[in-house]
């Protein structure tokens, strides 16, 4: 059955990123170089190749793009400056817009002036709609305690009715996702109990990344755990642990160790990678699509708020520490509702997942090819 | 026979020949024969110390004749014979045995080798022992020369002749000059205007005053023999009316060029059916209209080009025409140019950027997007008309091999890059210069690697495409190249022609005419007084026809004797 | 042992002989049987040299020239199509099977095709055996 080529896809998929894909002639270096092209997953060139000659229903099925890490290896022996690793993660962005169903990430990815507008009007709407709560019931001279101007138990309710929201869209993404990859795939069938039997991959990869640390420089996987593991804790911390990081202003160090040090990661880390976006100090570094950059800055101005919020606690100053948090929550409201399920932060989610899907369908394949051949089947 | 002092000079041509044929055995056996006065081996017996070897033997031994036992005569026969000049002996008392194209080159069994070579160099031996001194003629060389055919390569051969101050004939069978590059708009790889390089040319050619531009003419008879031709020519009078003209030339360049490859006989592409199929030349026409439009008239937003278009098919023409790759990525370029939102795919099998600028060419080709499919051999692209409801007009199938994927790649027109053929008239034209074609139907050149541009007869002349596909950077510098041997000859004023040729010996000859109706140079006439036939030896070229049939055995050819030959079988059989 | 005829090989220059040289400069091998003689056309072949060539003990002769039409000097192998006819009865006569002697046209291209004649004229010939003329002229001479 002959698929249908579209050669205008690379025009959409140039503002994702992919200016040079034209350029590569398939000569296989770079998959050839990649430490993680391996049977049955082969990319760059596959990929390229696909994207080339604009095969839209194969691309959105392919899991490739989510197993490169952008080391940049294959960009540097590409002969013809084909940039294939740049192409990945302009793939990586389009997937990000294919598996999210409501549209706003296709929007958010063609025009950075919507994403800021979007983010501009959901802060705006956040502060507010804090500033409004605040008033209507609180000083805001006051910072916990009765009167508090945004008590912690509120603000409790408040995070995790847009956790709920932000994983009821992330969800239904990765459900599509799903759906894309492996469940609308005629040839390779896998088990149920295979996903139950394997299920331990996602948590594995989600929290060491160690995919990551298979390649040849250890230092970006060493970054990115620390980026990571941080916003995790942060994470924890606020969902879990609301309560006592709120109290104050006498230091709570069984809780605030923690904050302080994933505060310092984040920053440290989102610095170190706009420093190598802005030098374009290294292959990977070379390309910074908008939405590179709003990630990053958001999540700078979320962490420099944060700590500046922890300062003022400290030194009791209510209401600039009410007015801090209320800019603070300007950052983070836009940040999880609009940057985790529809931008790049979503990667969090379909980069393990990708993993576990990838092990689970290459598993299935082998046994069949062992069948196939009348090979025993592996123990 | 007086005492004959034979030297036999053995060649290892390197490892060429010493690798199989055991030369010392040779050495050994040829001593053994008559008048064999010196037998030696050398490395490299065509190089100078090998040559001055050989010298330096006949005069010290007084040596009278000489056999060299290397490669073919066909490559250095007149290396050796110069030898012999140079040592003071007729270049006739030269005799070569062919060791190594039919010997060492073609068998492995070093002792049947050993002992076929021994065979050949003693034939050659027995044979010299009959050779005469033989003096080469010395006739005028004509400086005019005729040049078939007035495309790039032919216009400028001429250019380079009529600057040095020759005559030359330009015939061109149509009625204009510049032949297919006339025909498109730019060239590949840089984009150059073709009509810029041919105005450039056409102009210089025809206000040149040692020029003749012969239009709508055509070569009738071509009489005589290098340096002194005659050549017919059918040309237009003032009132249209056929007229012949005899022109004298000393030299040919035979410039016909080629034609393009019929695409309808490729069904599958659907060229003749499909309105939107088109061909390379029907493109150029486009092009050099500056507008390229689908049969409807509409812009097409997506145009696929298909490489090897009856090349490289053993179904048609097994070779590569060479220049419809470059051509093709020349397209994309001036399609992208022409309809700048246009989706151009490029379905080849191999790409080749062969020369200067092309692999350049490419990379500047997939840069402005070119989408290149590949597929193999023997596994064709199949076009068909699409649906009503869909964006394109035609549906391309492609096996794409650098995907492993079958596809459908959408194309609203289609250009099929036609090889090239040899034209219809070139047996004709062959036959007219006396010249041979190969399996293709491409002129043969003297030979592939060394001589290019010469053919086995000796005053003509061929360049350019007529020749084997070739770009015009290649047709140009042969044509030059042709230019340039007619030159050197010219520069002399006149030139050797062999000593061979066929004689009779009016004592034996019977007047029967029988060798009159033979020969195909009408070089025997006969004598109503004598009543003998006498050849003319400046006419005959040595063919022998004559000698075989003389009933009386009065013909004898030169340096073919009988006798020369009865040794010869003799050597071989020993 | 097996028998290795001793084959003579008359080459027209222009064509045969060039396309022999051919195949040596593709290095295309082929069987060691054949010794060739040159000459410029085949028309210069005298069926006496066929003759001469099988009385010296070849155990056959292979004729080479241009393809018809081809012929460098124009008509020459024409006239060795013509001879041909009659020089092959003429061997019939004497008793000379029909294989032993050959006339093939090679053009300059053909290096292949000359190898594959000579090595499919060697076995034909190596299945007849040695050439008859050699038994009779040694009985003959035994008789004197």
């Amino acid at each position: 059955m002959a698929i249908r080529a579209n050669p205008k896809l690379i025009t959409e998929l140039e503002i994702y990123g992919a200016q040079d894909v034209s350029k590569c002639y398939h000569c296989g270096n770079c998959s050839a170089t990649c430490p993680f092209s391996k049977e049955p997953y082969i990319f760059p060139r596959r990929s390229m190749r696909s994207l080339q000659m604009g095969l839209e229903a194969k691309l959105e099925s392919d899991l490739e793009p989510w197993l490169c890490y952008y080391c940049g290896e294959c960009s540097v022996e590409c002969p013809r400056d084909a940039e294939p690793g740049e192409t990945m993660m302009s793939l990586r962005r389009w997937l990000t817009a294919r598996y999210d169903f409501t549209g706003i990430s296709r929007l958010f990815y063609l025009s950075w002036k919507a994403e800021l507008l979007a983010v501009i009007i959901v802060a705006l709407i956040a502060g507010a709609g804090f500033l409004l709560y605040g008033f209507s019931q609180g000083n805001i001279t006051q910072y916990n305690g009765p009167d508090a101007f945004l008590p912690a138990s509120s603000i409790h309710i408040f995070d995790w009715t847009l956790a709920a929201v932000l994983l009821a869209l992330l969800l239904t993404n990765c459900a599509r996702m799903w759906w894309f990859t492996v469940g609308r795939d005629t040839k390779v069938h896998v088990p149920l109990s295979a996903y139950v039997r394997k299920i331990y991959l996602l948590p594995t990869h989600f929290f060491t990344q160690m995919r990551y640390a298979r390649c040849e420089q250890k230092r970006p996987w060493a970054i990115h755990l620390v980026l990571m593991l941080s916003y995790v804790t942060m994470l924890i911390l606020i969902m879990f642990f609301l309560a006592p990081m709120w109290s104050g202003p006498a230091v709570k160090w069984s809780v605030h160790v923690f904050g302080l040090a994933a505060t310092a990661g984040l920053l440290v880390t989102t610095i170190i990678f706009l420093r190598k976006r802005l030098k374009k100090s290294e292959v990977q570094y070379q390309h910074s699509h908008e939405t590179d950059w709003m990630f990053l800055v958001l999540l700078i101005v979320v962490a420099a708020t944060g700590l500046v919020q922890f300062t003022l606690h400290r030194l009791g100053l209510g209401t600039a520490a009410n007015i801090n948090y209320v800019i603070h929550m300007m950052a983070v409201v836009p940040m999880l509702l609009l940057e985790v399920p529809f931008s790049k932060w979503s990667h969090m989610a379909y980069r393990p997942l990708a993993m576990y899907f990838a092990d689970l369908k290459a598993e299935e394949m082998v046994s069949k090819a062992r069948e196939a051949v009348g090979a025993p089947q592996a123990a | 026979m007086e005492d004959l002092k034979i030297g036999v000079f053995i060649c290892n041509c390197g490892t060429n020949i010493a690798k199989v044929v055991d030369c010392d055995a040779i050495v050994d056996s040829v001593e053994r024969l008559p008048y064999v006065t010196v037998a030696r081996t050398y490395k490299y017996m065509c190089s100078d110390p090998g040559q001055d070897m050989i010298q330096a033997d006949i005069e010290e031994h007084g040596l009278d004749r000489v056999v060299v036992a290397a490669c073919s005569p066909r490559m250095h026969e007149p290396t050796f014979r110069k030898t012999l000049q140079k040592a003071g002996l007729n270049p006739y008392f030269l005799e070569m045995a062919n060791i190594r194209e039919q010997c060492s080159w073609v068998h492995d069994d070093p002792v049947a080798a050993t002992e076929k070579a021994a065979a050949l160099t003693a034939a050659a031996v027995l044979r010299v022992a009959h050779h005469e001194a033989l003096e080469r003629r010395s006739v005028d060389m004509c400086p005019n020369t005729l040049i078939m055919g007035g495309g790039i390569a032919g216009m400028s051969a001429a250019l380079d002749l009529a600057d040095a101050g020759n005559r030359v004939y330009l015939a061109e069978r149509s009625d204009h000059l510049g032949g297919n590059v006339a025909r498109a708009d730019l060239t590949a790889p840089y984009l150059d205007s073709a009509r810029d390089m041919l105005t450039e040319r056409v102009t210089r050619v025809v206000e040149h005053p040692n020029i003749d531009v012969l239009l709508e003419s055509q070569v009738r008879k071509v009489d005589g023999f290098v340096g002194n031709f005659q050549t017919t020519i059918r040309g237009k009078a003032d009132d249209g009316a056929p007229t012949d003209s005899v022109y004298d030339v000393g030299s040919i360049i035979v410039c016909t060029g080629y034609k393009e490859f019929d695409a309808s006989r490729i069904t599958h592409y659907g060229y003749g059916k499909l309105p939107n199929v088109v061909t390379s030349f029907e493109l150029e026409k486009m092009l050099r209209a500056g507008r390229v439009t689908t049969k409807e008239g509409r812009v097409p937003q997506y145009v696929a080009i298909i490489h090897c278009v009856g090349s490289r098919n053993l179904e048609f023409h097994a070779y590569c025409s060479r220049v419809c790759c470059m051509t093709a990525l020349k397209y994309a370029h001036e399609v992208k140019s022409a309809v700048p939102g246009a989706y151009v795919s490029d379905i080849y099998i191999d790409m080749h950027a062969f020369g200067k600028g092309m692999e350049d060419f490419y990379r500047r080709s997939s840069e402005i997007k070119t989408l290149f499919l590949m597929y193999e051999k023997n596994d064709y692209p199949v076009i068909r008309k699409a649906d009503a409801t869909d964006d394109c007009d035609m549906l391309i199938e492609v096996n794409e091999t650098l995907s492993g994927e079958t596809i459908e790649m959408p194309a609203d027109l289609v250009v099929l890059m036609v090889g090239m053929e040899a034209r219809e008239d070139s047996e004709e034209v062959a036959h007219l210069v006396n010249i041979s074609r190969d399996k293709d139907g491409w002129f043969i050149e003297s030979h592939p690697k060394l001589d290019p541009v010469a053919t086995t007869t000796d005053g003509v002349y061929i360049a350019g495409a007529c020749q084997a596909p070739k770009d015009i950077p290649d047709s140009v510098a042969q044509a030059r190249a042709a230019a340039a041997r007619i030159l050197a000859r010219t520069a002399r004023g006149k030139i050797e022609i062999d000593a061979v040729f066929a004689e009779v010996d009016e004592e034996k000859c019977s007047g029967c005419r029988m060798c009159n109706e033979l020969c195909p140079y009408v070089a025997i006439e006969f004598d109503p007084e004598k009543r003998r036939s006498h050849v003319i030896s400046a006419l005959c070229k040595a063919c022998g026809a004559c000698v075989a049939a003389c009933p009386s055995g009065a013909i004898t050819a030169r340096h073919f004797t009988d006798k020369q030959i009865f040794s010869e079988i003799e050597g071989v059989l020993a | 042992m097996t028998f290795e005829p001793k084959i003579v090989g008359f080459l027209c220059n222009w064509c045969s002989y060039t396309g022999a040289d051919l195949a040596g400069t593709s290095r295309i091998h082929y069987a060691p049987n054949v010794r060739i003689i040159r000459v410029m056309c085949s028309a210069r072949i005298d069926p006496t040299f066929v003759l001469k060539a099988l009385h010296d003990g070849a155990d056959g002769v292979l004729i080479c020239g241009c393809h018809p039409g081809d012929c460098h000097y124009s008509e020459g192998n024409y006239k060795m199509m013509r001879r041909y006819p009659l020089l092959k009865s003429l061997l019939a006569d004497y008793g000379i099977e029909d294989e032993r002697v050959r006339l093939e046209w090679v053009s300059a291209s053909e290096g292949q095709r000359f190898a594959d004649i000579v090595n499919d004229m060697t076995e034909r010939v190596r299945a007849l055996g040695p050439s008859p003329v050699k038994a009779a002229l040694e009985a003959d001479l035994a008789e004197r």
